[in-house]
């Protein structure tokens, strides 16, 4: 009997194995090795994503990219991987960009999948239904660091359903940005709104024109309902019935149609969130109203005005001397959330020691509980490590963030018809018919009006005001 | 004359030329500079000025961010779609140009108008399917949805383009003794590589430049394709980082520029194809 193993011919294999063999099997074992990760997290399955598998659970964060990129490099490496050691915890942060917060948040509710923790940077009222209540949270962080607050309160607290909808960690002061150089030359400094509007036409024809927006975005709508503050004039009364059509109002497009007339540029017609950053860093505008991003890109770009730009409170008015905060952090725990457990866990947690995050954004985040960063006004007067910061620019955020900042929405809470409000852009709207002379003051506030009823009216017949 | 023809065609041709340049120029121009030189009204914006020209931007972005991965995840994804577009829509186009009498039109055309529904009213209920899929955070996700705008169009692309390929060729074939099938892949097939290759070119584009899907269904900074982290890492709030921006975009538009340049008469042969028909 032949052995089997004699009849088989080397050169045979050989030639059986051609070229075209050889790179089709290769192929077949790429296609194999890439995409056989199938299965795993994304679909070329490399490092495993989750290294912790001892750990008990996983929290899953989304929030914005943060201005400062130092700032999410300390919470996503430092911070978090810190306080998942000490819950047993694998903590995975998303980010996203502030703009695509909407869409995200709609679609992780029509998907009832998504993180455990959605971190809003407005109040996200409208979705009081998807979420759960965070008064315990709330409870919890005020028995250890005192009282959350105002703003962060009016934001996050419903009190028709006594609801807290949300978990307000920061929020971030919104001073006015002005050069002092120019505003030197004008001899006149932007205490009060008259002072703004004297001063307009010198600076516009010195080049340098006022950049106050007037288009569908957030910085112009921050800037103009604390411009209707300052005026008397607000959306709704305390117990949240539609206010808008008010003497204040009229005054206030009055007065934003002089100041566009006589100091302005037609392009905040058009602007987005990052133009008056772009168009003040640019050297172009004399004033602008956002969060220290312009006073931080200044410095570290380290551009020739940089020491010539100050902070200051939002000028004084006819009324009320009251600006708002520019964004407000809102933590959200939904309905659907795998662990809501270590979410409110991490929300006392981030509640109750924010010190951390107040220096690391290089005081962006102002605690939502004064309480939780101890001696607020020292720590704003000393140096940080941000590159050319200018000595003494930030302690005025102290003062600005206790006295003249408060919640969209004031003197009521920002309930969902405010954010529905708000993020139709109605009051931008509004003030950019008066500017561009398409309606008169009176005109545009009925319109406004008009357009408001319905909103307050369908969330008031939703028990939601 | 021919001096006077070749004057007008350069009078026509030059500035459509500079308008379409123009903008590869500008994003290179920004890519290369510095903040500073950016920023500064003083400054002349054609040339370069002060600290330029940098690599600043180009290094940020790939030391500072996964743009490496974001890179690589659209090609996966590309290459999948258009292999899967090209899977559905090849033998779609082919049966409903050939096989299905005057049905075929009106479905082709029903199923062009698929195409015209925008992503932005679907990704709320496709997140729910993908989401019941447990695709969420997957490239796997994007590679199952992207097919469903690709497809109806490439569709519709290839059934003007198969009209245009005479019948009695696939006659022929069949006479000699060919199967339905043999036909196609050794008659239609080899004519129809115009149509398919602006099949391959559109759909990669579609997939590069896909934005919504993008943004909805990932969401970890690794598993994201460009057009979602891109703004996601260089639009920081209300800052820009305009270098960093453009040198992103620069990067995927050149070599689907080449692309483009490099199969331009077959790209237009393929749209024209069933022009006349």
């Amino acid at each position: 009997m032949k052995d089997r193993r004699e009849r088989v011919d080397i050169s045979k294999v050989d030639d059986e194995l051609t070229r075209r063999d050889l790179l089709r099997r290769a192929a077949l074992g790429g296609i194999i090795l890439v995409y056989g990760g199938m299965g795993a997290k994304t679909a070329v399955a490399g490092v495993p994503k989750y290294r912790h598998r001892e750990l008990a659970g996983t929290l899953r964060i989304i929030q914005w990219s943060h201005f400062v990129p130092a700032y999410d490099k300390w919470f996503d490496d430092i911070y978090v991987k810190r306080w998942g050691r000490a819950n047993d915890t694998e903590v995975r942060v998303d980010h996203v960009n502030l703009a695509e917060l909407p869409s995200r948040a709609a679609s992780e509710v029509a998907s009832q999948s998504g993180h455990d923790l959605f971190q809003f940077l407005s109040p996200p009222s409208a979705y009081e239904d998807r979420v759960i209540a965070l008064n315990d949270v709330v409870q919890q962080v005020e028995k250890k660091v005192g009282k959350m607050a105002r703003v962060g309160r009016k934001s996050t607290y419903n009190p028709r359903t006594k609801k807290y909808f949300g978990f307000a960690d920061n929020y971030a002061p919104d001073p006015v940005h002005y050069r002092a150089d120019l505003w030197g030359e004008v001899g006149l400094r932007p205490t009060t709104w008259d002072n703004v509007l004297r001063a307009a036409p010198r600076l516009k024809a010195m080049g340098n024109p006022i950049g106050i927006g007037m288009s569908n975005e957030l910085d112009s709508n921050m800037a103009l309902i604390a411009l209707l503050q300052c005026f008397g004039a607000y959306i709704q009364t305390p117990d949240a019935h539609l206010a808008i059509k008010s003497k204040g109002t009229r005054d206030a497009l009055n007065f934003m149609r002089d100041l566009y007339r006589r100091g302005m540029t037609s392009e905040v017609f058009a602007w987005t969130a990052s133009s008056n950053n772009d168009a003040f860093l640019a050297g172009r505008l004399s004033l602008a109203l956002n969060a220290i991003s312009i006073a931080r890109s200044a410095e570290q770009r380290n551009l020739r005005f940089n020491r010539d730009i100050r902070l200051a409170p939002i000028p004084d008015g006819p009324g009320p001397r009251m600006g708002l905060e520019h964004v407000m952090g809102v933590y959200v725990i939904w309905k659907f959330a795998q662990n809501k457990r270590a979410a409110k866990k991490f929300l006392v947690d981030i509640g109750t020691q924010y010190t951390g995050h107040f220096l690391n954004s290089y005081f962006y985040n102002f605690p939502a509980f004064p309480g939780s960063v101890k001696n607020i006004p020292a720590r704003l007067r000393k140096n940080t490590s941000y590159p050319n910061e200018v000595p003494g620019r930030y302690p005025i955020l102290d003062q600005i963030s206790k006295k003249w900042t408060t919640n969209v929405g004031h003197p009521g809470y920002s309930n969902a018809a405010i954010d529905e409000v708000f993020s139709k852009f109605l009051i931008p709207q509004m003030f950019a018919r008066v500017a561009r002379g398409d309606m008169s003051a009176d005109e545009a506030m009925r319109a406004a009006h008009r357009e408001m009823t319905p909103i307050f009216k369908k969330w008031r017949a939703r028990k939601k005001i | 004359m021919r001096r006077r023809d070749s004057v007008t065609t350069y009078a026509i041709v030059v500035p459509f030329a500079i308008v379409l340049a123009f903008p590869f120029y500008w994003m290179l121009m920004t890519a290369l500079r510095s903040d500073n030189d950016l920023y500064d009204l003083q400054q002349v914006p054609y040339k370069f000025n002060a600290d330029s020209p940098t690599s600043a931007n180009f290094r940020f972005l790939f030391e500072e961010t996964d743009y490496r991965q974001w890179l690589e995840n659209t090609a996966i994804v590309g290459v999948a779609v258009v292999m899967i577009t090209l899977l559905l829509a090849v033998p779609a186009a082919y049966a409903l140009a050939r096989l299905s009498g005057s049905w075929g039109q009106s479905l082709g055309v029903g199923i062009f108008l698929v195409y015209l529904v925008p992503p932005t009213l679907l990704f709320l209920p496709l997140s729910r399917v993908i989401a019941e899929l447990h695709l969420n955070d997957r490239l796997w996700s994007l590679i199952l949805v992207y097919p469903s705008f690709t497809v109806p169009f490439s569709i519709w692309l290839l059934m003007g383009f198969f009209k245009t390929i005479p019948p009695e060729l696939e006659d022929a074939a069949l006479v000699d003794g060919a199967s339905r099938l043999g036909a196609l892949a050794r008659v239609v097939f080899p004519l129809s590589i115009p149509g398919i290759l602006t099949v391959v070119i559109f759909s990669f584009s579609l997939v590069v430049n896909e934005f919504v899907y993008a943004i909805t269904f990932i969401s970890t900074s690794d598993a994201k394709t460009i057009s979602a982290g891109v703004p996601t890492e260089l639009i920081r709030g209300d800052v820009f980082y305009w270098g960093a921006l453009m040198a992103a975009t620069l990067i995927p538009a050149i070599p689907l520029a080449l692309l483009y340049n490099l199969f331009l008469d077959r790209f237009i042969a393929g749209f024209t194809g069933g022009a006349f028909r």
